[in-house]
């Protein structure tokens, strides 16, 4: 695999990473949560993924529909039950009810499914391939980068285009201004934790079909998902999207130095993104929305 | 026929209260003006109306019906809308979209994008600018424009002439005529006393969270407005 090869893989990943990190994004945007279970999510979208894959007749598009539907309906209810109640200045209390809520969750997919690393089969798809210019990418990677970039470009219409995009970043400018207009601020953040969790689970699956996981993998989704906004900047999809990209190519390019790195590198350039932040990179990765 | 009234209306903030026992009232097609020292409870008032702090103790009722404790959201589709201090407007849309908010949930009625776009012309040419971008003249028009996009019966207007020059705060003004025209109610806080009576029918005094004097505009002499705004401690 040549370096070409390699950036070409890691902006690949880069995408879904992104995300990762808009789903997390959005919910701190929009309702202040700092929402700690978003990495379970991921996995628990990978594993309903693979059920459903395993004990119905439907095809793999379907699959996604149908897990998207589901964990959209999941981060409605948490939002509707749970975290619209934890509403205020203090971001505290919601971060306490997600992290326990993720470790309920981790415990109940080791309960059902068991610690084993388990990964999508996709059948044929899996080692297709497009050749040009003497390189050669999988044809699933190229596949799962398009529909990332779909969903951000989509994201990005629903919020500029549509009323409850734009309800969604008014509530984040001024929640009360919104209520005097007559929206129901309520309806609107169950409607963006939803949305949030639905990205991140459609993220984790595609994830799921060209890497393994366990019920264990998502503290590192969560920490990518921070890295991702914080490289990114708050509130800004390119942001997002650039930082997915940046930490993919990083990642993908470190293993290829040291196959046994892991996402060491990741975590590194994060680290030296923190440290040269405040002279030159921030202004140029966080490009506001417009 | 009385659109909204207050009752003894006492509202807080945690264990302080800011008002005490406000009564008051705004008849349909009215203009009313609420005049009072900074710290009165003028905009503590307006926030009650709308649901935003509700009233802890006393009623009030919109159009014959309790709104004492309802969902902001639900009293702003009866048709209250506010115009809040410091204008408030969404800092990351663009005007129209800002607008566009004001029209998204409203009832049905006069105001549309176009007819908002005819109170205010210059509007038109910065219609896609920034909200943040915009000057504090063009960022109170948008505001009035915005909260007018609900087709409001009541206007709730908070210090309108805040920060402004007082050459802008008169186009605002000027716009008043052509609100009123079409049926909507208002009442506007206002630290400009000679500003608050031309535009209104009747004006209340608030002092320290009580209503110290309460009188058509035209009536009521500057002497017992400047008594009841600063009190007894005047020789």
């Amino acid at each position: 695999m040549s370096y070409i090869e390699a950036i070409l893989n890691g902006l690949t990943l880069g995408g879904l990473y992104g995300l990762f990190g808009l789903g997390l994004a959005l919910a701190f945007g929009i309702m202040r949560i700092v929402n700690i279970a978003h990495g379970e999510f991921v996995v628990l979208a990978a594993y309903l993924g693979v059920t459903l894959l395993a004990v119905t007749p439907l095809p793999l598009p379907v699959v996604v529909v149908v897990v998207a539907a589901a964990a959209f309906a999941l981060g409605w209810a948490l939002q509707a039950t749970m975290l619209n109640r934890l509403l205020g200045p203090n971001p505290v209390p919601a971060m306490v009810v997600t992290m326990g809520l993720s470790i309920v969750l981790r415990n109940v997919l080791v309960e059902l499914y068991g610690a084993d690393i388990q990964s999508i089969d996709i059948g044929p798809l899996q080692n297709m391939g497009i050749g040009f210019a003497g390189l050669s990418i999988g044809l699933l990677p190229i596949l799962i980068f398009v529909i990332s970039v779909i969903l951000f470009i989509s994201v990005n219409l629903l919020l500029t285009r549509t009323t409850i995009g734009r309800a969604f970043r008014a509530a984040a400018d001024d929640h009360e201004i919104l209520e005097t207009l007559g929206f129901n601020r309520r309806r609107i953040y169950n409607a963006a934790l939803g949305l949030a969790v639905a990205l991140s689970a459609v993220a984790g699956l595609l994830l799921a079909m060209r890497s393994s996981f366990t019920p264990f993998s998502g503290v590192e989704r969560l920490l990518i998902a921070f890295e991702v906004v914080i490289i990114g900047g708050l509130g800004s999809l390119r942001g997002c999207f650039l930082g997915g990209l940046f930490l993919g190519v990083v990642q993908v390019l470190g293993l290829k130095l040291y196959p046994n790195a892991g996402p060491l590198f990741g975590h590194l350039a994060f680290f030296v993104v923190l440290l040269v932040r405040q002279s030159n990179l921030g202004p140029l990765l966080a490009w506001g929305r417009k | 026929m009385t659109l909204l009234a207050l009752e003894g209306v006492d509202v807080f903030y945690g264990d302080l209260q800011a008002t005490f026992g406000v009564d008051l009232h705004v008849e349909e097609g009215e203009a009313v003006a609420l005049i009072g020292a900074n710290g009165a409870g003028k905009s503590t008032l307006l926030r009650a109306m709308i649901g935003l702090t509700p009233a802890r103790r006393g009623t009030v009722t919109f159009d014959g019906e309790n709104i004492t404790r309802q969902r902001c959201d639900l009293v702003a589709r009866r048709g209250v809308a506010i115009v809040p201090e410091g204008r408030r407007l969404f800092a990351s849309l663009t005007v129209e979209e800002n607008l566009l908010m004001g029209a998204a949930r409203a009832r049905p009625g006069p105001w549309t994008l176009d007819s908002v776009f005819d109170l205010f012309p210059a509007m038109r040419d910065f219609r896609h600018h920034n909200a943040a971008e915009l000057s504090g003249g063009q960022q109170q028009m948008v505001a009035v424009g915005r909260a007018l996009l609900t087709n409001p019966r009541l206007l709730l207007c908070d210090e309108l002439s805040l920060g402004l020059a007082p050459k802008v705060v008169g186009e605002i003004y000027a716009c008043f005529a052509g609100i009123r025209e079409k049926g909507v109610s208002i009442i506007l806080v206002e630290q400009d006393i000679a500003r608050a009576r031309s535009a209104s029918n009747r004006l209340y005094c608030l002092l320290k969270g009580r209503v110290t004097l309460e009188g058509a505009s035209d009536a009521v002499s500057l002497d017992n407005i400047s008594h009841a705004y600063f009190g007894d401690r005047r020789q």
